[in-house]
């Protein structure tokens, strides 16, 4: 999705270049070298995603690498196969995921859109100025008060700003597609260092206006009224309003405002937070420039949810995650960084890392061209077999192993399983709009395995209850205290205390859903039917609402009748959930679409580097494994790495750590080896000394040398911080604990 | 029309390859565009329009009698040399388009150049040069400048060149006219040199070169054909002037007073009775806030909307009983956007528009608006509330308070504590509280915020675990942990939101600092979506 994370995927794909990459991207993780590039990178507090895309490129690839170095020997043959499989799905899902932003979006852009012609028709109601008029240099003269700036402010409702990139993009083709100029400014144009000049020069940039040496808003002007360029409305696009510099934005507004009726345009302003947000970046005089409306697109909670269904749910044939995989990018979303771009690079990772781990997920790529006995045939059934039997799930479903053919049929159940289960979710979900469920939390329980076994035994206490169909007050509340799953609770408190028409509604939209599912469809034609048997009996049927306005007797009626028809789709709900709903994880070979490795997933997401740097410079042995540190364990020798002996040492300090202190303890454990070292060595004993008594002064002086080499990389790695002006004796301490 | 369309897009494209041959290319050019772009002549240096009369000037500024009549006498009659003229007043106080008017009256040529479209100097020379020059930027000269001109001292140069033939030229029509008909006046000799927006020149180069150069215009062109207008916000004295020049004569545009917005407001009324018993309920009090034309206006515009609603003609001479009805009307109104039009002029109208939307798509997304208003209605993640949260402590509570704030029992028994001295010594407090006030929000290093950061997430884990528990079913695993992780990327996006504002580098310490800037209003926001006992860190308000 983000236009960076593509390439770090496809490298990591390559196979030619496996020990190069694994070389590279080991560095910064485990060795203190010089510091290079990249760790510049990170000390410093640059561009925060950027950053992070780049500390998850390695971790990635690394990981990546080490998951296919230990099954190397087996699957080398799978290779290829397995990135074509990667290939095909992550493509489908990502064409999903896109086709699904584009519709929720094309509301708000439709709006957007009327605003845009209401306002274009609006200033041309006013007359248009001729060419000439519009481009001198003198301000058009009316008796009608200036015009004000037409601005819609599109509020974004989230603060991180990446994934709203794409939404201004496809805003722009858009609103280009529906006959509109349009110009695409970012928070990079109204920079402080360019001032009003980078900003105009941006401008002009988007129009076919050729070479310009000098940016001046008059060029737009004649441009605009020459050539019929005015049939049509000129908008401009400003994404970020958070981001930009208020007083560069401040002058462009009031230029563009001085230039309104020649040179009409249409500002569209991206705002992340609050429309509070322009108010606190543009002063009064620029403000009354502008006239403002306001229009919403999705929030990401609503957008993840979009994602999820049309994803996890819809396609789970595809891909599938497992509970705690699910769970752990739910936090990810709510706690860490709640933005779509990295949902999605997450969810991309899981399928990289599923399809590389587990070797059986070929099959997969080839169960989408749905040809299912080609391949079969194209792997040799024998080493296929041999995969599956280790499967814990084929082991617990007994399906007879005898050949090949079991195990299609074994597929096939799997896929037709998920279908139900898809829609079973989605009829669910459905139900808990109206107790505003969000669909990623039902997704996370509904996917929990270890909640499932409950949930059927409560099903079955529940179906017994059933039989007689006279479940009063006290029954529901027993069968909603006795069941474990929260959300699922609260969805079916929550229908059997809906009003008629909202069930109507929903039991509509339940038959849409499972339209194509026939067995979910009868299902639901059995209940529908019930419910009209009760409606027959009583007598005023198709008047509910009218007959609840009339007379006590006959509002309790239609209470009674309202209870039973929520209690049929509550009953409904129940089926449903013992049916259909078995978890994923708990489907027979459900290991082939589904990754559910939260462990790999979260070294790979949360870097966590500071804590990792920390880790291995304390026991840097037992990553480089060399022979010396192996026998003494943790003693401190010198043999070991400066910067790791430097960094135990500070340990016993506390926030403040006394240079001259740290110096001669790193000095003795260094002279502790010279010592040490010639007599393990055994070299002869006189030619050591002399080596040492002449070459006195050089040793110490490279023992302040690298002394302060490894003092600078902790520096670097930003473990400590450099002596003030106020304490030159003294390095403070910035990083505590693990 | 499309072989209108078509023609000149086929040199446009020629001309980007071949860079600066557009002499050759722009014969075709012209062929098609002739109907449109005839060359221009000295009178497009004419306000042109509709002749207007002084008269009709003068009730069109309504009081602006005095001035008009001033700059009127400074001008002079025809062909009469000026000294400069320094016009200035606040802003929407009629400035340019008097100025504007008055020459379309006088039908005498002048050179506008607004210093706000003109930002830098380069870009005013070569648009002064291109009108004296009768030269239009087009597609068809790749929208180039008659001179390139960087220098001031090429400027005067060429300036002087370009004056001495436009005056030329003007001279040879007058002596036309003159001999052909005896039409009302000409246009005579003289070109007028007008500079709007004055006051933002001296911010350019810190107005060391600019400002002494267009002040010295006239003594250094010695030309009596030029006369020059400045026109600015501020008054002479803010531009710094001994500089030996003949100093421009002033012309103060004073504030206008409640009865001319009155009449002003009035002037193009589709119903001036209505309009004007509007105004008598609503212009006193925005009177008091605003006395500019421009911003009283957009806010009347929705008021008077919102005035006009119980009418259904709105062409009704009002009488007095409904005059008395529609005031009970609108009283609320007014007070409600006079409270807003003093935050921002703009949201009003936004406002407005946007319930209008919100109506039109029926109840339910309304009562969804209503229940929002109270919530934080935009998404942010756990971590960034928490460190926002922190940032704003770190902000509000004086540094020397956070050891007692955070120590191992967390805040609420600090509370009690803390209250026994401001008990004690409450005038103290109080002056305490103004400063703190009037200081505005502190500044902090990273390693406070990142300290009470460390504190509030460790506080706030042990109930809030429960709570997501209880909310969600879902258990919540490590969410301490989770949270701190990367918290330098949360601080970066906060400060992309302007919500923490990043200073530089302190001198003495030499390490950054930062800065919250928002609300206690949003931080409460926030602090309630995370369930999170914010007053009970804040010190103050006893």
């Amino acid at each position: 999705m983000a236009p960076s994370s593509s390439p770090i995927v496809t490298d990591s794909l390559d196979p030619s270049t496996p020990t190069e990459t694994l070389d590279n991207d080991l560095q910064p993780f485990f060795v203190l070298h010089k510091p290079s590039s990249r760790r510049k990178d990170r000390s410093s507090t640059g561009q925060g995603k950027q950053r992070k895309r780049n500390e998850l490129s390695s971790p990635q690839n690394t990981k990546k690498q080490e998951g296919s170095v230990n099954e190397e020997c087996d699957y080398h043959l799978f290779k290829p196969l397995q990135i074509e499989a990667f290939n095909s799905v992550w493509s489908r899902i990502e064409s999903t995921i896109k086709d699904v932003l584009r519709d929720l979006n094309s509301s708000a852009f439709k709006d957007i859109q009327r605003w845009i012609l209401e306002c274009f028709n609006a200033a041309r109601l006013h007359g248009e100025p001729n060419i000439t008029e519009a481009t001198r240099s003198f301000p058009i003269l009316s008796n009608a008060t200036p015009g004000q700036l037409s601005a819609a402010l599109v509020i974004t409702r989230n603060i991180e700003f990446v994934d709203d990139i794409l939404t201004f993009e496809e805003l722009g083709h858009f609103l280009k597609s529906h006959g509109c100029h349009v110009a695409k400014l970012s928070s990079v144009d109204f920079s402080m260092k360019n001032g009003i000049a980078g900003c105009l020069k941006a401008l002009l940039r988007e129009f076919p206006l050729g070479e310009i040496d000098s940016a001046d808003i008059s060029i737009l002007a004649s441009w605009y009224r020459e050539q019929d360029n005015n049939n049509k409305p000129l908008v401009l696009i400003i994404s970020d309003l958070e981001r930009c510099c208020g007083s560069v934005l401040t002058e462009f507004v009031l230029m563009l405002s001085e230039w309104v009726v020649k040179l009409p345009v249409i500002l569209i302003i991206g705002v992340a937070t609050t429309v509070d947000a322009l108010r606190n970046a543009l002063p009064s005089c620029a403000l009354q420039c502008l006239c403002s409306s306001k229009f919403m697109i999705g929030t990401p909670d609503e957008r993840m949810d979009t994602i999820v269904e049309a994803v996890l749910v819809k396609h789970s044939t595809t891909f599938n995650i497992g509970h705690k995989v699910a769970l752990f990018l739910r936090n990810y979303f709510i706690n860490q960084d709640g933005t779509l771009t990295s949902f999605i690079r997450a969810l991309k990772l899981a399928c990289l890392l599923h399809f590389s781990m587990e070797p059986v997920s070929l099959i997969h790529g080839h169960m989408l061209a749905e040809d299912q006995k080609d391949w079969i045939s194209a792997l040799s059934p024998e080493i296929l077999l041999k995969y599956m039997d280790e499967f814990p799930s084929y082991d617990r479903s007994q399906i007879a192993s005898q050949a090949g053919k079991s195990i299609a049929q074994g597929l096939s159940d799997l896929i037709t399983e998920k279908k139900l289960w898809s829609t079973a979710v989605l009829c669910l979900c459905e139900a808990g709009k109206y107790s505003k469920v969000r669909l990623l939390d039902l997704f996370c329980e509904v996917l929990n395995p270890d909640l499932y076994p409950h949930r059927d035994s409560v099903c079955h206490i529940r179906n017994e209850k059933d039989q007689g169909l006279s479940s009063t007050n006290g029954h529901s509340q027993q069968y909603s205290s006795v069941q474990t799953g929260g959300l699922i609770r609260q969805i079916v408190r929550k229908v059997r205390d809906l009003p008629t028409g909202a069930l109507g509604q929903l039991i509509k939209r339940w038959e849409k859903l499972t339209a194509d599912i026939s067995e979910i469809h009868d299902k639901l034609k059995t209940f529908q039917s019930s419910v009209r048997c009760e409606d027959r009996r009583s007598p005023r049927k198709s008047s509910k609402d009218i007959s609840k306005r009339y007379g006590s007797k006959a509002s309790l009626d239609a209470d009674n009748e309202l209870t039973m028809l929520n209690l049929q789709a509550v009953a409904f709900i129940d089926c449903l959930v013992r049916n259909y709903m078995r978890p994923i994880e708990c489907m027979p070979f459900h290991e082939i679409s589904c990754f559910k490795n939260v462990e790999k997933l979260q070294v790979v997401l949360i870097g966590d580097p500071r804590r990792r740097i920390q880790a291995d410079l304390l026991d840097s042995h037992k990553i480089l494994r060399c022979s010396c540190c192996n026998k003494t364990g943790n003693a401190l020798l010198p043999s070991r790495q400066d910067s790791s002996i430097l960094y135990s040492l500070a340990q016993e300090h506390g926030d403040l750590i006394n240079l001259h202190d740290w110096f001669q303890s790193f000095r003795t454990i260094l002279h502790q080896t010279n010592k040490r070292k010639p007599k393990s060595k055994q070299s002869p004993q006189p030619k050591k000394r002399k080596d040492t008594a002449g070459s006195g002064d050089q040793n110490e002086a490279s023992i302040q040398a690298r002394f302060c080499r490894a003092v600078t990389e902790m520096q670097i790695t930003g473990l400590l911080r450099m002596p003030s002006k106020r304490r030159p004796d003294f390095v403070q301490r910035v990083a505590f604990g693990l | 029309m499309d072989k209108e369309e078509e023609a000149p897009q086929i040199p446009r494209r020629t001309r980007r390859s071949s860079t600066s041959s557009w002499a050759s290319t722009s014969n075709d050019v012209s062929s098609v565009k002739v109907n449109s772009l005839e060359p221009q002549t000295i009178n497009d240096l004419l306000v042109g329009g509709e002749p207007v009369s002084l008269d009709d000037l003068l009730s069109n500024f309504p009081g602006r009698n005095s001035q008009i009549r001033e700059i009127v006498h400074l001008l002079g009659p025809l062909n009469t040399p000026m000294l400069p003229l320094f016009v200035y007043g606040g802003a929407s106080t009629g400035k340019t388009s008097i100025i504007l008017q008055l020459f379309r009256h006088l039908n005498r040529p002048l050179v506008y150049s607004s210093c706000r479209t003109c930002y830098n100097p380069r870009i005013l020379f070569e648009s002064i040069l291109n009108q004296l020059h009768l030269h239009r930027r087009s597609a068809a000269n790749g929208y180039s400048n008659a001179k390139r001109c960087e220098r001031p001292s090429d400027f005067v140069n060429f300036l002087r060149e370009a004056l001495t033939n436009a005056i030329n030229n003007l001279k040879e029509k007058s002596e036309k006219l003159m001999s052909s008909k005896t039409m009302r006046g000409g246009i005579g000799n003289m070109i007028y040199l007008v500079f709007d927006n004055f006051q933002l020149v001296r911010e350019w180069d810190k107005s060391s070169t600019i400002l002494p150069l267009l002040f010295n215009l006239y003594d250094m062109l010695k030309m009596p054909e030029v006369g020059l207008i400045f026109i600015s916000n501020s008054s002479p004295d803010t531009f710094y002037s001994n500089m030996g020049y003949v100093e421009p004569i002033p012309v103060y545009f004073p504030d206008y007073v409640e009865a001319d917005i009155r009449k002003i407001l009035l002037r193009n009324q589709a119903n001036p009775k209505l309009y004007s018993s509007f105004l008598d309920v609503s212009l006193r009090p925005f009177f008091r806030i605003t006395r500019q034309i421009n911003e009283l206006s957009t806010a009347f515009k929705p008021l008077y909307e919102k005035y006009c609603e119980p009418l259904s003609d709105k062409s009704i001479v009002p009488n007095e009983d409904m005059k008395r009805r529609l005031f009970s009307h609108i009283m609320l109104h007014v007070s409600s956007s006079l409270n807003e039009i003093f935050k921002v002029s703009s949201l009003p109208l936004s406002k407005v528009e946007s319930s209008k939307e919100t109506t039109q798509k029926g109840t339910p997304r309304k009562l969804e608006h209503c229940e929002e208003v109270a919530k934080l209605d935009f998404h942010m993640s756990t971590s960034a509330k928490y460190l926002l949260i922190s940032a704003f402590l770190a902000s509000r509570n004086p540094a020397t308070l956070d050891a007692s704030l955070f120590d191992s029992k967390g805040g609420s028994d600090n509370r009690k504590r803390k209250r026994k001295p401001s008990e004690k010594v409450p005038e103290k407090k109080e002056s305490l509280e103004e400063e703190l006030l009037m200081k505005g929000p502190g500044s902090f290093p990273l390693e406070r915020l990142l300290a009470i950061f460390q504190c509030i997430v460790s506080v706030a884990d042990d109930p809030s675990d429960e709570e997501e528990q209880n909310g969600f079913g879902l258990g919540v695993e490590g969410a301490c942990g989770d949270l701190m992780s990367d918290v330098l990327l949360q601080l970066s996006s906060l400060c992309n939101a302007k919500f923490i504002f990043k200073g530089r580098s302190c001198p003495i310490e030499g390490s950054t600092r930062y800065r919250s800037s928002i609300s206690e209003d949003l931080a409460l926001k926030v602090a309630r979506s995370l369930k999170f006992p914010l007053s009970s860190y804040l010190y103050k308000r006893t």
